[in-house]
């Protein structure tokens, strides 16, 4: 009877030792500030995916512990949040009912968000103090026509160190980190890679370019040899 | 002869104790500056201490650049300092760590960007401060074990660390928008810890002497118009 009760006891423990330890970090919807930029004069559609209202994600540390990050529908927030900052009009659109037919809603460009990866370091994995936090969406830009104009991977990273924090608040920090991250690289450089301006009412813009050209024009010829970078 | 009671015994051996505890272990630091312009601050003008960005690779610690707000901040003689969250957050996304200026001439670009120098204005920021560098381990050794047991328990042996701590202020002047000058701090101290059953700490404490030394010689920097 000993023992078993010693062969039980001794089990458990090399279980529990051979087991490790998870974390489960949960992170609350992230508000990012409003950006100091002037809006885009046009009305976007955005159609997000499902798993933006529930996102979960594992890491494994081999031979160490789980850690587990549930974003709940943050990542649905953070682009509802900055598109909103970003265009004049912003209408979402319900994924399902869009497919089903149901009427169009009139836009200029219809952006559809997703994740291509998402992937964290702890610091026994980074040789340091720091949680590191990368996420790859992807946004793909339709006209008005459904016609795919722009494919664009948005790659970002957040990093912060455990010391002042502790683990689970390190690892939600280097998330929105990584979200804001992600936001300032869509401000800097939207254009540039979505073509955003090319899909705006065809009217409105053609009269900007025309003034935009006759103004450099008229530089180009008061100030001969000077370029613009 | 006068012979110690057991409660001045016990008084005594505490008192030893404590001072140990509090002695430092061994620090060597020094502060310099370079200065490239003038300086001097206006009544209502402020300072905003920033951390340069992790995307160049620069690890310094939140608790630092807080260390340096409030010593900068604190005294008569001291700064006006905004929180620097407050400032990136005003000025988003313009100062996050993939947008931040890395150097001066990309200030004026910064400044003609919508709402910004009015923002930069309205909270009176004259000088940003961006720091860089890190504590670290550079060397360790020794020993230390301890047992316990249903007699209790202790600790034998020697164990010592060295830390080195050394951090750079690069400060920019808005008014100009122009470098003013640069302030470094590095500190090396060794810690031991000492253990005859009880641990006896005698902790360098490299981060908090750069943290002062760094922080006095700024308000310095900025509060004086002298070149040195």
């Amino acid at each position: 009877m000993t023992a078993t009760l010693r062969n039980l006891l001794s089990g458990t423990l090399v279980a529990a030792l051979a087991a490790g330890c998870s974390s489960n970090v949960t992170l609350d919807p992230p508000t990012i500030p409003e950006p100091l930029i002037v809006k885009i004069p046009m009305s976007v559609a955005l159609r997000l995916p499902e798993n933006f209202e529930s996102f979960e994600h594992e890491e494994k540390v081999l031979g160490r512990d789980v850690w587990k990050i549930d974003l709940g529908r943050s990542n649905a927030v953070f682009f509802e949040q900055l598109f909103g900052y970003m265009f004049e009009d912003v209408i979402i659109i319900d994924a399902e009912e869009f497919a089903g037919g149901a009427a169009q809603p009139a836009f200029d460009a219809l952006i559809e968000p997703s994740i291509d990866a998402f992937e964290f370091a702890v610091p026994v994995q980074t040789k340091t103090d720091a949680f590191a936090v990368w996420i790859r969406y992807r946004l793909k830009i339709f006209d008005r026509d459904g016609d795919l104009v722009a494919n664009w991977p948005v790659s970002a990273y957040g990093k912060s160190l455990t010391t002042t924090l502790g683990g689970s608040d390190a690892l939600q920090r280097a998330a929105v980190l990584a979200m804001r991250d992600a936001a300032a690289l869509m401000i800097m450089k939207f254009d540039d890679h979505a073509l955003i301006a090319s899909l705006a009412d065809p009217g409105s813009t053609t009269a900007v370019e025309d003034d935009e050209r006759a103004e450099t024009t008229a530089q180009a010829v008061a100030n001969p040899g000077v370029s613009d970078e | 002869m006068n012979e110690l009671t057991p409660r001045a015994t016990a008084g005594r051996a505490i008192f030893a104790t404590a001072l140990l505890t509090l002695a430092a272990g061994c620090v060597t630091s020094r502060v310099e500056n370079s200065r490239e312009g003038l300086t001097g601050i206006g009544k209502g003008e402020t300072v905003v201490i920033m951390a340069k960005s992790y995307h160049l690779g620069n690890e310094t610690e939140a608790k630092y650049i807080t260390c340096i707000e409030n010593a900068l901040g604190r005294g008569a003689q001291g700064l006006r300092v905004i929180p620097r969250k407050q400032f990136i957050d005003s000025l988003f996304p313009w100062f996050e760590p993939r947008t931040a200026p890395s150097e001066t001439k990309s200030l004026p670009k910064l400044m003609e960007r919508p709402g910004v120098a009015a923002r930069i204005r309205e909270q009176g920021v004259r000088y940003i401060v961006w720091l860089d560098g890190d504590t670290e381990k550079v060397a360790g050794g020794g020993s230390l074990s301890c047992a316990a047991g249903p007699g209790g328990g202790g600790c034998f042996g020697f164990a010592w660390w060295q830390n080195a701590s050394d951090y750079n202020a690069a400060v920019w002047d808005l008014d100009g928008l122009e470098s003013a000058g640069t302030v470094s701090a590095d500190v090396s101290g060794t810690s031991f810890l000492p253990a005859l059953v009880v641990p006896i700490p005698l902790i360098a404490r490299t981060q908090a002497t750069a943290c002062k030394g760094l922080a006095n010689q700024l308000r310095a920097f900025i509060v004086s118009d002298e070149f040195s």
